[in-house]
């Protein structure tokens, strides 16, 4: 059945490449005065963009294609247009395909014009590096493409809880040692109305996304500093992931053992049964009709003492093939920094400001929650890290880890252990992702 | 010798016409069927990541393959899943059975075992990702009116791929049960009466006359799900995102696509979907083998 629909369709487009006579046609090959740009997001990113286009395309004299498509569909429709030679102008990438886009010689060097007419102090240089790869490490040399948004992964807690308790709010400056936070966990986990089930918990956090918090701030990491080496098996990693698992499994401060589903913890932090819980700019809107108090707070600490997180990004790259490359890097450019643009997004509530004195405004300036807008922007500019992946040529080497860590979170496999086993699997990956990549 | 002239030029614009109208979907095939087909034969033997140009390498791709416990796991996965089928083909026979009678509301039992088989399948396989959330979903929540502690279901290595099974076997039933009360209509009349004549009770019936005469229709089915279910991948990618548990979950063209899409190795990828490709083939090639056989014994 399925090919017959496909052989219908392929009958049908070749009907209309014929009747139009327009067989060459696409997103590559257009007009001199046409670029193409493809992204992904949601209704009000759409709304903010367009609106920046038009005002791009008064200035600039040259009509803008606009391609969206829906967050599942994005990466595989771009892959498809690349094999296709049908490359968009201006496109969204991830820091984590960058190194693959450049050696396939898909997007552009545009170092030399952001140079020129951006004005790179007042961006977040974590965004900015996120897209700079200097042929071995990521993080230096050639920008390949200027972010979008960045996105600092805070960690939030729900100030009424805290209250109805008696319990001292958290110090924003000050971030609560692994024992303090547990022992605030066990007090808020208890059962509020007396029929003999719990109802309220300290915490619910999903690994693949809080993990890295706790691995950092306890010394450990995933890879060695040039990358070529995976670090899990370390007794610091291994002490934080244990940690995390002994959270659910001995301490019991999570609503229930074999419970590591985002869905269910998100759906409790929302009913207002939940004490701590991660919280993203792009949370913000949602969170902000909570019918609790909640603030932000830097994440518990290990060993070190230093709180750490990770920051997300996407980045706007130019198309290495592109006809028009000059407006098109000035495409990228604009709706990167351009203020009415950024203005727009922060209004829509799905991002943090790229420039950083507008961010500064932002933050005394707004009302709504969270309170403590400036632990957003202190990741973004002290202490905000890229997810271990974002650096290497591909994720396989990282999303083994967490392919078979269930045992360890359900407290069947000590965290020690499991990591001394996946080390050399994960290993041989990233062996293999280098040398795909040509770094040694 | 005018007029010949006109035919044969009427003619030859008949021809026209007519190689015009068959060209569309030659070419069609061609170029959406058989040109694909041929390059990633060919790129199963290249290293390809699916951004630059392929570069042949050999069988490094098959060899990588065999020695791949993940691409032995999801092919488990994928045949273990199709324990769905026969369980699917039972109850709809039984279902079909069930509303072939004269009775009340048989119109809206059909539609309602139907509107799973027209429902967007990435739709349903939310809905059933909300019913499987150990903490709030709905089957446990009905588990727990009987005094059980369901588990949690897509999050347990054990229980993600029955889970799955369900589901599947849930969202396809309708279609089989709509082929076979199409089947039994049309068995004819006369049989069963000859029967009851000769004295044949209603099991000795359903046996010797309405499974035999239900055959093509059950021929159908077993070829198109089994073609089908070596292709899941919708259900396993919306309800388990990175496999499952343990990998429990994943299927081959699950895992395909990981490799393709998100890892850079389209080549490997295209080697495992040409792999896939034969047995399929090979599968179907021995099903229809095995019916030929069945069909003539029937007569």
């Amino acid at each position: 059945m399925k090919s017959r629909i496909l052989a219908a369709a392929g009958a049908i487009a070749l009907a209309t490449a014929t009747i139009t006579g327009c067989s060459a046609g696409g997103a590559g090959s257009s007009g001199s005065d046409e670029i193409t740009f493809m992204f992904r997001g949601n209704d009000a990113e759409k709304e903010a963009y367009a609106a920046a286009i038009t005002q791009f395309e008064k200035d600039n004299d040259v009509k803008v294609k606009i391609i969206m498509t829906t967050a599942d569909e994005y990466s595989t429709k771009l892959k498809a247009a690349i094999t296709g030679k049908q490359i968009p102008d201006v496109f969204y990438v991830d820091p984590g395909s960058v190194q693959a886009y450049v050696k396939s010689g898909i997007i552009k060097d545009i170092t030399k014009e952001v140079e020129a007419s951006a004005d790179l102090d007042n961006i977040w240089a974590y965004g900015i590096d996120s897209y700079r790869f200097d042929g071995k490490i990521m993080g230096q040399g050639d920008i390949y493409a200027m972010p979008k948004d960045i996105g600092p992964f805070s960690f939030g807690y729900n100030k009424s809880m805290f209250e109805a308790a008696g319990i001292p709010l958290p110090d924003a400056d000050k971030p609560y040692t692994w024992d303090e936070f547990l022992d605030v966990a066990t007090q808020l986990t208890k059962d509020t109305n007396g029929d003999g089930t719990l109802d309220q918990w300290g915490t619910g956090l999903n690994v693949q996304w809080n993990l890295q918090s706790f691995v950092w701030s306890n010394g450990g990491d995933w890879l060695n500093e040039d990358h070529t080496k995976v670090t899990v098996d370390t007794p610091e990693f291994a002490e934080a992931l244990q940690f995390f698992a002994d959270m659910s499994n001995v301490a019991k401060v999570t609503p229930s053992t074999s419970d590591a589903q985002t869905l269910d913890t998100y759906q409790r932090w929302m009913q207002g049964e939940i004490g701590f819980f991660p919280v993203g700019p792009w949370d913000v809107p949602t969170y902000e009709k909570l019918d609790f108090d909640w603030d932000l707070i830097p994440y518990p600490v290990g060993a070190t003492g230093e709180t750490a997180t990770w920051t997300g990004t996407l980045g706007i790259a130019v198309s290495e093939s592109s006809k028009n490359a000059d407006l098109a890097t000035k495409l990228a450019i604009y709706l990167s920094t351009d203020e009415t643009a950024q203005q727009s997004l922060v209004d829509a509530g799905v991002q943090i400001p790229n420039l950083k004195d507008m961010a500064d405004s932002w933050v005394t300036a707004s009302t709504l929650p969270p309170a403590n807008k400036q632990e957003f922007l202190d990741i973004a500019n002290d202490y905000g890290r890229p997810l271990p992946a974002n650096t290497t040529y591909s994720a396989e080497w990282y999303d083994e880890l967490f392919k078979n860590i269930q045992p360890v979170l359900d407290g069947k496999q000590s965290a020690a252990d499991y990591l001394a086993e996946v080390q050399p699997r994960m290993q041989e990956l990233l062996d293999k992702a280098n040398a795909d990549a040509g770094i040694g | 010798m005018s007029t010949t002239l006109r035919r044969s030029r009427l003619h030859r614009r008949e021809h026209l016409v007519a190689a015009a109208f068959i060209a569309i979907p030659v070419l069609g095939f061609l170029i959406f069927t058989a040109y694909p087909l041929l390059f990633s034969f060919y790129a199963s033997f290249t290293k390809w990541n699916g951004l630059s140009d392929p570069v042949f390498n050999g069988l490094d791709n098959y060899t990588e393959m065999f020695a791949d416990p993940y691409f032995w796991k999801a092919m488990g996965n994928t045949v273990f899943m199709m324990i769905g089928i026969p369980i699917g083909l039972v109850l709809s026979l039984l279902l079909a059975l069930a509303l072939n009678r004269k009775m009340r509301g048989t119109t809206f039992f059909r539609t309602v075992y139907y509107v799973p088989v027209i429902s967007s399948l990435a739709a349903v396989a939310i809905l059933w990702q909300w019913a499987y959330n150990g903490d709030f979903g709905l089957i446990n929540q009905v588990l727990a009116m009987f005094g059980i502690d369901g588990p949690n279901w897509l999050q347990n290595a054990e229980t993600a791929k029955p889970a799955i099974v369900i589901m599947a076997v849930w969202k396809g039933i309708g279609f089989s049960m709509l082929l076979y009360l199409a089947a039994l209509q049309s068995v004819p009349r006369h049989l069963y009466e000859a029967a009851a004549i000769d004295g044949a009770n209603a099991v000795q019936q359903f046996r010797h006359i309405t499974i035999p005469m239900l055959s093509p229709v059950t021929f159908f089915l077993v070829v198109t799900s089994i073609i089908g279910g070596a292709q899941i991948f919708i259900e396993i990618n919306i309800m388990t995102p990175t496999g499952g548990p343990e990998f429990s979950t994943a299927s081959i063209v699950w895992y395909i696509w990981q490799k393709a899409f998100n890892y850079l190795q389209m080549g490997y990828a295209t080697a495992m979907s040409v792999v896939l490709g034969l047995l399929v083939f090979v599968i179907t090639a021995i099903q229809f083998q095995i019916n030929r056989r069945f069909q003539f014994s029937i007569d």
